[in-house]
Protein backbone atom coordinates (compact mmCIF):
# COMPACT_ATOMS: atom_id res chain seq x y z
CA UNK A 1 0.00 0.00 0.00
CA UNK A 2 1.43 3.38 -0.99
CA UNK A 3 1.51 6.13 1.63
CA UNK A 4 -0.98 8.21 -0.40
CA UNK A 5 -3.46 5.33 -0.20
CA UNK A 6 -3.32 5.51 3.59
CA UNK A 7 -4.04 9.22 3.52
CA UNK A 8 -6.88 8.80 1.04
CA UNK A 9 -8.32 6.05 3.18
CA UNK A 10 -8.18 8.18 6.33
CA UNK A 11 -9.94 11.08 4.61
CA UNK A 12 -12.70 8.75 3.45
CA UNK A 13 -12.90 7.06 6.85
CA UNK A 14 -13.36 10.40 8.63
CA UNK A 15 -16.67 10.55 6.79
CA UNK A 16 -19.17 13.32 6.39
CA UNK A 17 -19.84 13.42 10.13
CA UNK A 18 -16.32 14.62 10.96
CA UNK A 19 -16.04 16.85 7.92
CA UNK A 20 -19.36 18.53 8.66
CA UNK A 21 -18.49 19.88 12.12
CA UNK A 22 -16.28 22.88 11.21
CA UNK A 23 -18.50 24.25 8.38
CA UNK A 24 -21.77 23.68 10.28
CA UNK A 25 -20.42 25.39 13.41
CA UNK A 26 -19.23 28.34 11.31
CA UNK A 27 -22.59 28.48 9.50
CA UNK A 28 -24.42 28.55 12.85
CA UNK A 29 -22.43 31.63 13.89
CA UNK A 30 -23.04 33.35 10.54
CA UNK A 31 -26.76 32.61 10.83
CA UNK A 32 -26.81 34.23 14.24
CA UNK A 33 -25.05 37.29 12.83
CA UNK A 34 -27.61 37.47 10.01
CA UNK A 35 -30.45 37.37 12.56
CA UNK A 36 -28.78 40.32 14.22
CA UNK A 37 -28.97 42.34 11.02
CA UNK A 38 -25.66 41.14 9.54
CA UNK A 39 -24.11 44.61 9.67
CA UNK A 40 -20.73 43.47 11.00
CA UNK A 41 -19.87 40.42 8.89
CA UNK A 42 -16.11 40.99 9.23
CA UNK A 43 -16.26 40.77 13.01
CA UNK A 44 -18.34 37.59 12.79
CA UNK A 45 -15.90 36.00 10.36
CA UNK A 46 -12.98 36.94 12.60
CA UNK A 47 -14.79 35.33 15.56
CA UNK A 48 -15.40 32.20 13.45
CA UNK A 49 -11.71 32.16 12.54
CA UNK A 50 -10.33 32.45 16.06
CA UNK A 51 -13.08 30.82 18.15
CA UNK A 52 -15.35 28.48 16.19
CA UNK A 53 -13.01 26.65 13.79
CA UNK A 54 -10.43 25.93 16.53
CA UNK A 55 -13.19 24.57 18.80
CA UNK A 56 -14.43 22.26 16.05
CA UNK A 57 -10.85 21.09 15.39
CA UNK A 58 -10.23 20.53 19.11
CA UNK A 59 -13.37 18.43 19.65
CA UNK A 60 -12.55 16.51 16.46
CA UNK A 61 -9.05 15.77 17.78
CA UNK A 62 -10.58 14.68 21.11
CA UNK A 63 -12.77 12.13 19.32
CA UNK A 64 -9.98 10.11 17.68
CA UNK A 65 -9.10 7.58 20.39
CA UNK A 66 -11.65 5.09 21.70
CA UNK A 67 -13.75 4.62 18.60
CA UNK A 68 -12.02 1.74 16.83
CA UNK A 69 -13.94 -1.47 17.45
CA UNK A 70 -10.86 -3.73 17.12
CA UNK A 71 -7.77 -1.96 18.45
CA UNK A 72 -6.14 -5.38 18.95
CA UNK A 73 -6.06 -5.83 15.18
CA UNK A 74 -4.79 -2.30 14.60
CA UNK A 75 -1.89 -3.03 16.94
CA UNK A 76 -0.78 -6.06 14.94
CA UNK A 77 -0.43 -4.36 11.53
CA UNK A 78 2.97 -3.02 10.38
CA UNK A 79 1.79 0.62 10.52
CA UNK A 80 1.86 1.61 14.17
CA UNK A 81 -1.52 2.56 15.59
CA UNK A 82 -0.27 5.86 16.94
CA UNK A 83 0.95 6.82 13.46
CA UNK A 84 -2.56 6.07 12.22
CA UNK A 85 -4.01 8.29 14.95
CA UNK A 86 -1.50 11.04 14.12
CA UNK A 87 -2.58 10.79 10.48
CA UNK A 88 -6.20 11.15 11.57
CA UNK A 89 -5.23 14.17 13.67
CA UNK A 90 -3.60 15.70 10.59
CA UNK A 91 -6.76 15.07 8.53
CA UNK A 92 -8.97 16.62 11.24
CA UNK A 93 -6.79 19.70 11.70
CA UNK A 94 -6.05 19.92 7.97
CA UNK A 95 -9.71 20.16 7.06
CA UNK A 96 -10.30 22.90 9.65
CA UNK A 97 -7.14 24.64 8.38
CA UNK A 98 -8.40 24.55 4.80
CA UNK A 99 -11.60 26.29 5.79
CA UNK A 100 -9.69 28.73 8.00
CA UNK A 101 -7.38 29.74 5.13
CA UNK A 102 -10.49 30.38 3.05
CA UNK A 103 -12.10 32.54 5.77
CA UNK A 104 -8.79 34.38 6.37
CA UNK A 105 -8.56 34.99 2.60
CA UNK A 106 -12.03 36.54 2.57
CA UNK A 107 -11.11 38.75 5.54
CA UNK A 108 -7.86 39.86 3.89
CA UNK A 109 -9.70 40.63 0.64
CA UNK A 110 -12.47 42.62 2.31
CA UNK A 111 -10.14 44.42 4.72
CA UNK A 112 -11.76 42.75 7.71
CA UNK A 113 -8.47 41.41 9.09
CA UNK A 114 -6.99 43.66 11.82
CA UNK A 115 -4.69 46.15 10.06
CA UNK A 116 -1.51 45.09 11.82
CA UNK A 117 -1.88 41.50 10.49
CA UNK A 118 -0.51 40.74 7.05
CA UNK A 119 -1.33 37.83 4.77
CA UNK A 120 1.18 35.64 6.59
CA UNK A 121 0.91 36.77 10.22
CA UNK A 122 -2.88 36.84 9.79
CA UNK A 123 -2.78 33.05 9.53
CA UNK A 124 -1.66 32.90 13.17
CA UNK A 125 -5.12 34.20 14.15
CA UNK A 126 -6.53 30.70 13.56
CA UNK A 127 -3.40 28.56 13.54
CA UNK A 128 -2.42 29.13 17.17
CA UNK A 129 -5.78 28.32 18.83
CA UNK A 130 -6.45 25.49 16.35
CA UNK A 131 -3.22 23.63 17.04
CA UNK A 132 -3.51 24.33 20.78
CA UNK A 133 -7.03 22.94 21.15
CA UNK A 134 -6.08 20.16 18.70
CA UNK A 135 -3.06 19.27 20.85
CA UNK A 136 -5.13 19.40 24.04
CA UNK A 137 -7.84 17.21 22.47
CA UNK A 138 -5.25 14.69 21.22
CA UNK A 139 -3.55 14.48 24.63
CA UNK A 140 -6.87 14.25 26.51
CA UNK A 141 -8.07 11.57 24.06
CA UNK A 142 -4.88 9.56 24.65
CA UNK A 143 -5.15 9.98 28.42
CA UNK A 144 -8.89 9.31 28.87
CA UNK A 145 -9.51 7.04 25.82
CA UNK A 146 -13.01 8.49 25.85
CA UNK A 147 -14.26 11.08 23.33
CA UNK A 148 -16.84 12.26 25.89
CA UNK A 149 -14.25 13.04 28.58
CA UNK A 150 -11.70 14.51 26.16
CA UNK A 151 -14.39 16.57 24.39
CA UNK A 152 -15.63 17.77 27.78
CA UNK A 153 -12.16 19.03 28.70
CA UNK A 154 -11.68 20.88 25.38
CA UNK A 155 -15.12 22.52 25.48
CA UNK A 156 -14.74 23.52 29.15
CA UNK A 157 -11.38 25.15 28.51
CA UNK A 158 -12.98 27.03 25.61
CA UNK A 159 -16.00 28.27 27.59
CA UNK A 160 -13.91 29.28 30.61
CA UNK A 161 -11.83 31.52 28.36
CA UNK A 162 -14.99 32.96 26.82
CA UNK A 163 -16.86 33.62 30.05
CA UNK A 164 -13.89 34.70 32.18
CA UNK A 165 -11.37 36.30 29.80
CA UNK A 166 -9.83 38.08 32.79
CA UNK A 167 -8.80 34.84 34.47
CA UNK A 168 -6.00 34.19 31.99
CA UNK A 169 -5.38 37.75 30.90
CA UNK A 170 -4.83 38.91 34.47
CA UNK A 171 -1.30 37.48 34.75
CA UNK A 172 1.67 37.82 32.42
CA UNK A 173 2.42 34.09 32.23
CA UNK A 174 -1.15 32.95 31.68
CA UNK A 175 -1.89 35.70 29.15
CA UNK A 176 0.46 33.97 26.72
CA UNK A 177 -1.93 30.98 26.79
CA UNK A 178 -5.13 32.98 26.13
CA UNK A 179 -6.76 31.56 23.00
CA UNK A 180 -8.69 34.61 21.79
CA UNK A 181 -5.97 37.26 21.91
CA UNK A 182 -6.88 38.71 18.47
CA UNK A 183 -10.59 39.25 19.10
CA UNK A 184 -10.64 39.82 22.85
CA UNK A 185 -7.02 40.49 23.82
CA UNK A 186 -6.30 43.27 26.28
CA UNK A 187 -2.58 43.79 25.50
CA UNK A 188 -2.04 44.18 21.72
CA UNK A 189 1.79 44.25 21.97
CA UNK A 190 1.78 40.77 23.48
CA UNK A 191 0.03 39.24 20.46
CA UNK A 192 3.06 37.69 18.76
CA UNK A 193 4.39 36.21 22.01
CA UNK A 194 0.94 34.79 22.74
CA UNK A 195 0.67 33.16 19.30
CA UNK A 196 4.14 31.66 19.39
CA UNK A 197 3.70 30.35 22.95
CA UNK A 198 0.42 28.73 21.94
CA UNK A 199 2.01 26.99 18.95
CA UNK A 200 5.04 25.84 20.98
CA UNK A 201 2.94 24.49 23.87
CA UNK A 202 0.57 22.81 21.41
CA UNK A 203 3.52 20.81 20.10
CA UNK A 204 4.35 19.80 23.68
CA UNK A 205 0.73 18.69 24.29
CA UNK A 206 0.63 16.66 21.08
CA UNK A 207 4.07 15.19 21.91
CA UNK A 208 2.81 14.06 25.33
CA UNK A 209 -0.23 12.51 23.64
CA UNK A 210 2.09 10.71 21.21
CA UNK A 211 4.21 9.39 24.11
CA UNK A 212 1.13 8.15 25.99
CA UNK A 213 -0.14 6.34 22.90
CA UNK A 214 3.19 4.50 22.73
CA UNK A 215 2.10 2.39 25.68
CA UNK A 216 -0.09 0.02 23.73
CA UNK A 217 -1.35 -1.87 26.78
CA UNK A 218 -3.21 1.29 27.89
CA UNK A 219 -5.19 1.24 24.65
CA UNK A 220 -6.29 -2.33 25.24
CA UNK A 221 -7.51 -1.73 28.74
CA UNK A 222 -11.27 -1.48 28.53
CA UNK A 223 -12.77 1.92 29.29
CA UNK A 224 -15.71 1.31 31.62
CA UNK A 225 -18.75 2.69 29.85
CA UNK B 1 -37.70 1.80 34.63
CA UNK B 2 -36.08 1.29 38.03
CA UNK B 3 -33.70 -1.33 36.67
CA UNK B 4 -32.74 0.93 33.74
CA UNK B 5 -32.25 3.82 36.19
CA UNK B 6 -30.02 1.84 38.54
CA UNK B 7 -27.96 0.26 35.77
CA UNK B 8 -27.51 3.50 33.84
CA UNK B 9 -26.52 5.30 37.03
CA UNK B 10 -23.94 2.69 37.99
CA UNK B 11 -22.56 2.46 34.47
CA UNK B 12 -21.98 6.21 34.30
CA UNK B 13 -20.83 6.65 37.90
CA UNK B 14 -18.21 3.91 37.46
CA UNK B 15 -16.79 5.54 34.36
CA UNK B 16 -13.29 6.38 35.51
CA UNK B 17 -12.73 9.00 32.83
CA UNK B 18 -15.70 11.00 34.16
CA UNK B 19 -14.06 11.38 37.55
CA UNK B 20 -10.60 12.10 36.15
CA UNK B 21 -11.94 14.70 33.69
CA UNK B 22 -14.02 16.39 36.39
CA UNK B 23 -11.02 16.32 38.72
CA UNK B 24 -8.72 17.90 36.12
CA UNK B 25 -11.28 20.62 35.35
CA UNK B 26 -11.89 21.44 39.02
CA UNK B 27 -8.13 21.50 39.70
CA UNK B 28 -7.55 23.86 36.75
CA UNK B 29 -10.39 26.16 37.78
CA UNK B 30 -9.24 26.06 41.40
CA UNK B 31 -5.73 27.06 40.33
CA UNK B 32 -6.98 30.01 38.28
CA UNK B 33 -9.60 31.20 40.76
CA UNK B 34 -7.79 30.61 44.05
CA UNK B 35 -8.16 34.28 45.06
CA UNK B 36 -11.88 34.29 44.14
CA UNK B 37 -12.37 31.23 46.34
CA UNK B 38 -10.79 32.93 49.36
CA UNK B 39 -13.02 35.98 48.70
CA UNK B 40 -16.08 33.70 48.59
CA UNK B 41 -15.11 32.08 51.89
CA UNK B 42 -14.81 35.56 53.47
CA UNK B 43 -18.33 36.54 52.33
CA UNK B 44 -20.32 37.39 55.50
CA UNK B 45 -23.72 36.25 54.16
CA UNK B 46 -24.16 32.48 53.78
CA UNK B 47 -26.99 33.03 51.29
CA UNK B 48 -24.89 35.26 49.01
CA UNK B 49 -21.91 32.87 49.15
CA UNK B 50 -24.03 29.81 48.28
CA UNK B 51 -25.92 31.62 45.52
CA UNK B 52 -22.69 32.82 43.88
CA UNK B 53 -21.41 29.25 44.07
CA UNK B 54 -24.55 27.86 42.44
CA UNK B 55 -24.33 30.50 39.69
CA UNK B 56 -20.73 29.54 38.90
CA UNK B 57 -21.49 25.81 38.95
CA UNK B 58 -24.41 26.35 36.56
CA UNK B 59 -22.39 28.62 34.29
CA UNK B 60 -19.47 26.27 33.60
CA UNK B 61 -20.12 22.66 34.60
CA UNK B 62 -23.16 21.95 32.35
CA UNK B 63 -20.68 22.03 29.45
CA UNK B 64 -18.86 19.10 31.07
CA UNK B 65 -21.87 16.90 31.77
CA UNK B 66 -23.54 17.89 28.48
CA UNK B 67 -20.52 16.40 26.69
CA UNK B 68 -20.59 13.28 28.86
CA UNK B 69 -24.28 12.56 28.35
CA UNK B 70 -24.10 13.04 24.58
CA UNK B 71 -23.31 9.39 23.81
CA UNK B 72 -25.71 7.69 26.25
CA UNK B 73 -28.65 7.02 23.95
CA UNK B 74 -26.81 6.44 20.66
CA UNK B 75 -24.51 4.01 22.47
CA UNK B 76 -27.12 1.22 22.49
CA UNK B 77 -27.37 1.41 18.72
CA UNK B 78 -23.60 1.61 18.26
CA UNK B 79 -23.04 -1.50 20.35
CA UNK B 80 -25.84 -3.28 18.52
CA UNK B 81 -27.78 -4.03 21.71
CA UNK B 82 -30.76 -1.76 20.95
CA UNK B 83 -32.79 -4.45 19.09
CA UNK B 84 -32.17 -6.94 21.93
CA UNK B 85 -33.32 -4.41 24.53
CA UNK B 86 -36.36 -3.63 22.36
CA UNK B 87 -37.25 -7.32 22.45
CA UNK B 88 -37.41 -7.39 26.26
CA UNK B 89 -40.76 -6.97 28.05
CA UNK B 90 -39.60 -3.58 29.48
CA UNK B 91 -41.52 -0.74 27.82
CA UNK B 92 -39.66 1.73 25.60
CA UNK B 93 -40.92 4.69 27.60
CA UNK B 94 -39.86 3.08 30.90
CA UNK B 95 -36.37 2.25 29.63
CA UNK B 96 -35.97 5.72 28.16
CA UNK B 97 -37.02 7.48 31.38
CA UNK B 98 -34.81 5.16 33.43
CA UNK B 99 -31.84 5.82 31.17
CA UNK B 100 -32.51 9.57 31.22
CA UNK B 101 -32.96 9.89 34.98
CA UNK B 102 -30.13 7.45 35.73
CA UNK B 103 -27.56 9.21 33.57
CA UNK B 104 -28.71 12.65 34.81
CA UNK B 105 -28.42 11.45 38.42
CA UNK B 106 -24.90 10.16 37.73
CA UNK B 107 -23.99 13.51 36.11
CA UNK B 108 -25.31 15.30 39.21
CA UNK B 109 -23.03 13.35 41.59
CA UNK B 110 -19.77 15.21 40.74
CA UNK B 111 -21.74 18.48 40.82
CA UNK B 112 -23.07 17.63 44.27
CA UNK B 113 -19.59 16.73 45.53
CA UNK B 114 -18.10 19.98 44.20
CA UNK B 115 -20.97 22.21 45.36
CA UNK B 116 -21.62 20.66 48.77
CA UNK B 117 -17.86 20.42 49.29
CA UNK B 118 -17.73 24.19 48.88
CA UNK B 119 -20.76 24.56 51.20
CA UNK B 120 -19.16 22.44 53.93
CA UNK B 121 -15.87 24.35 53.59
CA UNK B 122 -17.74 27.65 53.88
CA UNK B 123 -19.90 26.47 56.80
CA UNK B 124 -16.78 25.33 58.66
CA UNK B 125 -14.58 28.37 57.99
CA UNK B 126 -17.27 31.06 58.33
CA UNK B 127 -19.17 29.32 61.13
CA UNK B 128 -22.52 29.48 59.32
CA UNK B 129 -24.07 25.98 59.23
CA UNK B 130 -27.17 27.51 57.62
CA UNK B 131 -25.09 27.56 54.41
CA UNK B 132 -25.81 23.84 54.04
CA UNK B 133 -29.57 24.49 53.99
CA UNK B 134 -29.15 27.24 51.38
CA UNK B 135 -26.95 24.92 49.34
CA UNK B 136 -29.58 22.14 49.44
CA UNK B 137 -32.32 24.56 48.32
CA UNK B 138 -30.18 26.01 45.51
CA UNK B 139 -29.14 22.56 44.34
CA UNK B 140 -32.78 21.48 44.04
CA UNK B 141 -34.18 24.67 42.53
CA UNK B 142 -31.34 25.96 40.34
CA UNK B 143 -28.82 23.20 39.59
CA UNK B 144 -31.10 20.16 39.11
CA UNK B 145 -33.47 21.77 36.55
CA UNK B 146 -30.38 22.67 34.50
CA UNK B 147 -29.17 19.05 34.66
CA UNK B 148 -32.57 17.76 33.49
CA UNK B 149 -32.81 20.37 30.71
CA UNK B 150 -29.28 19.79 29.37
CA UNK B 151 -29.61 16.01 29.86
CA UNK B 152 -32.69 15.79 27.64
CA UNK B 153 -30.99 17.61 24.76
CA UNK B 154 -27.71 15.71 25.22
CA UNK B 155 -29.52 12.38 24.99
CA UNK B 156 -31.82 13.19 22.09
CA UNK B 157 -29.96 15.56 19.73
CA UNK B 158 -27.11 13.08 18.98
CA UNK B 159 -29.80 10.85 17.43
CA UNK B 160 -29.97 13.50 14.71
CA UNK B 161 -26.38 14.72 14.43
CA UNK B 162 -23.01 13.11 15.34
CA UNK B 163 -21.99 13.47 19.00
CA UNK B 164 -18.83 15.57 18.29
CA UNK B 165 -20.90 18.06 16.27
CA UNK B 166 -23.44 18.16 19.10
CA UNK B 167 -20.65 18.96 21.60
CA UNK B 168 -19.37 21.85 19.47
CA UNK B 169 -22.83 23.31 18.84
CA UNK B 170 -23.84 22.78 22.47
CA UNK B 171 -20.91 24.72 23.93
CA UNK B 172 -21.51 27.48 21.36
CA UNK B 173 -25.18 27.57 22.37
CA UNK B 174 -24.23 27.63 26.05
CA UNK B 175 -22.11 30.74 25.61
CA UNK B 176 -24.64 32.43 23.33
CA UNK B 177 -27.80 31.46 25.24
CA UNK B 178 -26.55 32.17 28.77
CA UNK B 179 -23.66 34.62 28.78
CA UNK B 180 -24.26 37.13 25.99
CA UNK B 181 -26.08 40.28 27.04
CA UNK B 182 -29.45 40.59 25.23
CA UNK B 183 -28.63 44.05 23.86
CA UNK B 184 -25.66 42.67 21.89
CA UNK B 185 -27.62 40.21 19.73
CA UNK B 186 -30.81 38.14 19.79
CA UNK B 187 -30.18 35.59 22.56
CA UNK B 188 -32.06 33.41 25.01
CA UNK B 189 -30.02 34.66 27.96
CA UNK B 190 -31.87 36.34 30.83
CA UNK B 191 -35.07 34.68 29.59
CA UNK B 192 -37.43 32.06 31.04
CA UNK B 193 -35.67 29.30 29.11
CA UNK B 194 -32.14 30.12 30.16
CA UNK B 195 -31.01 26.95 31.96
CA UNK B 196 -28.53 28.67 34.29
CA UNK B 197 -31.66 29.92 36.06
CA UNK B 198 -31.55 33.73 36.10
CA UNK B 199 -35.17 34.02 37.32
CA UNK B 200 -34.92 31.71 40.34
CA UNK B 201 -31.43 33.00 41.22
CA UNK B 202 -32.61 36.61 41.24
CA UNK B 203 -36.14 36.28 42.58
CA UNK B 204 -35.96 33.35 44.97
CA UNK B 205 -32.43 33.92 46.24
CA UNK B 206 -31.88 37.63 45.63
CA UNK B 207 -28.71 37.14 43.55
CA UNK B 208 -27.41 40.25 41.78
CA UNK B 209 -24.10 39.18 40.25
CA UNK B 210 -20.66 39.42 41.88
CA UNK B 211 -21.18 43.09 42.85
CA UNK B 212 -24.82 42.59 43.84
CA UNK B 213 -26.02 45.23 41.36
CA UNK B 214 -26.59 43.21 38.16
CA UNK B 215 -30.07 42.54 36.79
CA UNK B 216 -30.11 38.89 35.72
CA UNK B 217 -33.71 38.40 34.61
CA UNK B 218 -36.66 40.28 33.16
CA UNK B 219 -37.23 42.51 30.11
CA UNK B 220 -34.21 44.36 28.71
CA UNK B 221 -34.60 47.68 26.87
CA UNK B 222 -33.85 47.52 23.12
CA UNK B 223 -33.46 43.72 23.17
CA UNK B 224 -35.18 41.25 20.88
CA UNK B 225 -37.08 38.19 22.17
CA UNK B 226 -38.37 40.19 25.15
CA UNK B 227 -41.60 38.16 25.01
CA UNK B 228 -39.53 35.42 26.65
CA UNK B 229 -38.55 37.83 29.44
CA UNK B 230 -41.63 38.67 31.50
CA UNK B 231 -41.23 40.87 34.57
CA UNK B 232 -39.17 38.98 37.14
CA UNK B 233 -41.22 37.91 40.16
CA UNK B 234 -41.30 34.85 42.39
CA UNK B 235 -44.15 33.51 40.24
CA UNK B 236 -42.20 33.86 36.99
CA UNK B 237 -39.20 32.23 38.71
CA UNK B 238 -41.31 29.10 39.38
CA UNK B 239 -42.73 29.41 35.87
CA UNK B 240 -39.17 29.43 34.50
CA UNK B 241 -38.40 26.15 36.30
CA UNK B 242 -41.66 24.69 34.96
CA UNK B 243 -40.83 25.81 31.41
CA UNK B 244 -37.34 24.25 31.59
CA UNK B 245 -38.75 20.92 32.80
CA UNK B 246 -41.58 21.01 30.22
CA UNK B 247 -39.10 21.65 27.37
CA UNK B 248 -36.97 18.76 28.67
CA UNK B 249 -40.00 16.43 28.70
CA UNK B 250 -41.00 17.55 25.21
CA UNK B 251 -37.53 16.92 23.80
CA UNK B 252 -37.37 13.53 25.48
CA UNK B 253 -40.76 12.55 24.09
CA UNK B 254 -39.34 12.94 20.57
CA UNK B 255 -36.69 10.28 21.25
CA UNK B 256 -38.70 7.10 20.40
CA UNK B 257 -39.74 8.48 16.99
CA UNK B 258 -36.18 9.62 16.22
CA UNK B 259 -34.76 6.27 17.30
CA UNK B 260 -37.19 4.40 15.07
CA UNK B 261 -35.98 6.57 12.20
CA UNK B 262 -32.29 5.95 12.79
CA UNK B 263 -32.33 2.28 13.89
CA UNK B 264 -31.57 0.06 10.96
Amino acid sequence: MRPTDLWRYEVRRAGWAALLTPPVATAALLLLALLDGGDDTDRTLLAALEMVLPLAAGVGAASLVGRDPAVELQLTVPTSYRSTLLRRLAVTLGWAALLAVLVAGILLATGGMPQERGALSGQLVWLAPTVWLGGLGFLAGAAFRSPAAAGGLVTTWWIVQQVFPGLLQGRDWSRTLYLFETTRGAVPEGWAANRLTLVATALVLAGLGWALLGRAERLLREEAE
Amino acid sequence: MTAAFVYEFRMQARKRSMWIANGVIVALLGLLTANLLTDALDEPSAKVAMTSGAFLVNLILPVVYGCFLADRLVRDDKLGVAPILDATPASTAGRLSGKYLGSCAAAAVPLAIIYFGFAVLYAATAGHPVALAWAAALFAVVILPAVLFVGAFALVVPLLIPAPLFRVLFVGYWFWGNSIHPTLMPTLSQSLISPIGPYPLQELFGYGGPGGDVVLAGPVDDATLNFLRPAATAATAWLSIGVLLAVAALVLSAAPALRARTTR
